[in-house]
């Protein structure tokens, strides 16, 4: 099976003018929201003096660097260096811009286009939590592979909840979706998530 | 020139605060040593035991795992009227190189110290003068000049600070500036590295100023605030070594300085800290 879009995040935690730092199989990125709602994901080094992005600032429909103001648009290309207000920035200043998707709540990057959009899940947006254990600890646990949503149940939930697992090497993050419920189901389903992760962890210790 | 990094001194304590006799651990270029107050003053050591060289300057105590030259001279230290301030020691998880590079940068005053070295719209960095001083093998920049709303603690507002910068020790900057009481003196503010290993460092800065309004205190908080916020680029940027191949960065007019400063690097053969194949 080829997983090709991988979940970073789910939908509300990156609201517009925000930027997120990720851990993809193939390097450090940076996704990030402009004002009026387009996602990019480029890679987290600012190609002037190696900056994380994700420590930036997004005005408008660009990304700017903490360090020295560089201001990238959304598809990477440099349009501001502050330190020479006249220069317009060579076109040789620009950073990869890697293919960026919102699909069922969560938002998914990939490194080079899939044929196929990311799926939906007909879920809404929990919550995401990080598991301080390798992606085979928490598929074994819960089901479900990396980069493809689906369903668990948890002890003590009426529901199971889906669960988008993203590989991050020596932990892996889960992105927990649940199907509408009021805020008291919400709050237990919370607790259930931090309930499981301490048991994979747990287990990773024993094990 | 080329020169065994073992052979330069490097900062390791405050000369007026010593640790107490049983010392301090501590690392130099990846050796523990240890420092500590000896009967006739500091002393230094490795973890075998053998006692370094030490000599005292600009309020703190230097050592050298190898064989010493001449520490590198800074006269304004002697000049009388100027306030010395040690302002202490930062402990920073990325490059020494790293370290003194930020140190030598003017176009991130509007962004990382926002409203005191820099603001916007007040972005341009103008064209100044870099060279590499054969005789005295130094890197210095002068001609700097960029506008501040409030270089100093001793300043009251906004002025065109005009700033030289000069290299002379791989791991050790002083900077000079306009004194904003004494508008024809320089400040000098000196950043003295101590390499603990490539990847980490402790920063003292030192610091021979014209300020007689401002407490020690005050001095000391304004300078640490501005190397705190330094603090948190230097711990984000990748990698963390420097880079001293061209082609991994994008440099521009405004990174003259560190472009030198990165070539005399390569020419010294100073390369604990650097990175020298692209990742």
């Amino acid at each position: 099976m080829s997983v090709s879009w991988t979940p970073v995040a789910l939908t509300p935690d990156l609201p517009p003018g925000g930027a997120v730092p990720v851990r993809a199989p193939w390097g450090e990125l940076v996704v990030w929201r402009s004002a009026t709602g387009r996602l990019s994901c480029f890679p987290e080094r600012c190609p002037h003096r190696g900056m994380r992005l994700s420590h930036g600032f997004v005005r408008g429909e660009m990304i700017s660097c903490i360090y020295h103001g560089w201001r990238y648009d959304t598809a990477g290309q440099c349009r501001k260096i502050p330190a020479h207000p006249d220069l317009e920035p060579p076109a040789a200043i620009r950073v990869h811009s890697y293919p960026v998707a919102e699909a069922g709540g969560l938002i998914w990057i990939a490194k080079t286009l899939p044929e196929s959009a990311p799926p939906e899940t007909g879920a809404e947006p929990l919550r995401s939590l990080v598991i301080a254990s390798p992606a085979s600890a928490v598929t074994e646990a819960a089901g479900v592979v990396p980069g493809v949503p689906g369903p668990v149940s948890l002890p003590d939930l009426a529901a199971p909840l889906i669960l988008a697992l993203q590989d991050m090497g020596e932990e892996t993050a889960v992105h927990a979706l649940i199907t509408p419920a009021d805020s008291a189901a919400r709050i237990a389903a919370s607790r259930a998530l931090e309930a499981f992760r301490r048991a994979v962890e747990a287990e990773e210790i024993a094990a | 020139m080329t020169r065994d990094k073992r052979d330069e001194w490097y900062p390791v304590a405050i000369a007026a605060m010593l640790p107490p006799a049983r010392g301090r651990d501590t690392l130099l270029l990846g050796e523990p040593i240890r420092v500590r107050a000896g009967d006739s003053g500091p002393q230094v050591e490795t973890a075998e035991g053998r006692a370094l060289p030490v000599t005292i300057a600009y309020g703190h105590v230097w050592t050298c795992l190898g064989t010493p030259g001449d520490l590198f001279p800074i006269p304004e230290a002697a000049q009388p009227g100027r306030r010395l301030v040690d302002v202490g020691m930062v402990r920073v998880k990325c490059s020494p190189l790293r370290a003194v590079e930020n140190f030598l940068d003017i176009a991130h005053f509007p962004f990382v110290h926002t409203d005191i070295l820099g603001s916007e719209p007040h972005t341009e960095v103008y064209r100044y003068d870099v060279r590499i001083r054969d005789e005295v093998d130094e890197v210095w920049a002068t001609k700097v000049r960029f506008y501040q709303p409030q270089a100093a603690k001793s300043a009251e507002g906004g002025i065109e600070t005009e700033y030289m910068y000069r290299v002379p020790h791989p791991t050790c900057s002083v900077l000079y500036k306009t004194s904003p009481p004494m508008p024809g003196e320089w400040d000098v503010i000196a950043l003295f590295v101590q390499p603990l290993t490539e990847e980490l460092c402790d920063v003292w800065p030192w610091m021979a100023l014209y300020d007689d309004a401002s407490s020690m205190a005050e001095m000391i908080q304004f300078q640490q605030m501005i190397f705190l916020q330094d603090r948190s680029i230097l711990e984000n940027q990748i990698p963390r070594r420097l880079p001293l191949d061209p082609g991994m960065e994008s440099p521009t007019r405004a990174d003259l300085t560190s472009i030198a400063y990165r070539r005399w690097l390569k020419r010294r053969g100073y390369t604990y800290g650097a990175q020298l194949v692209a990742a």
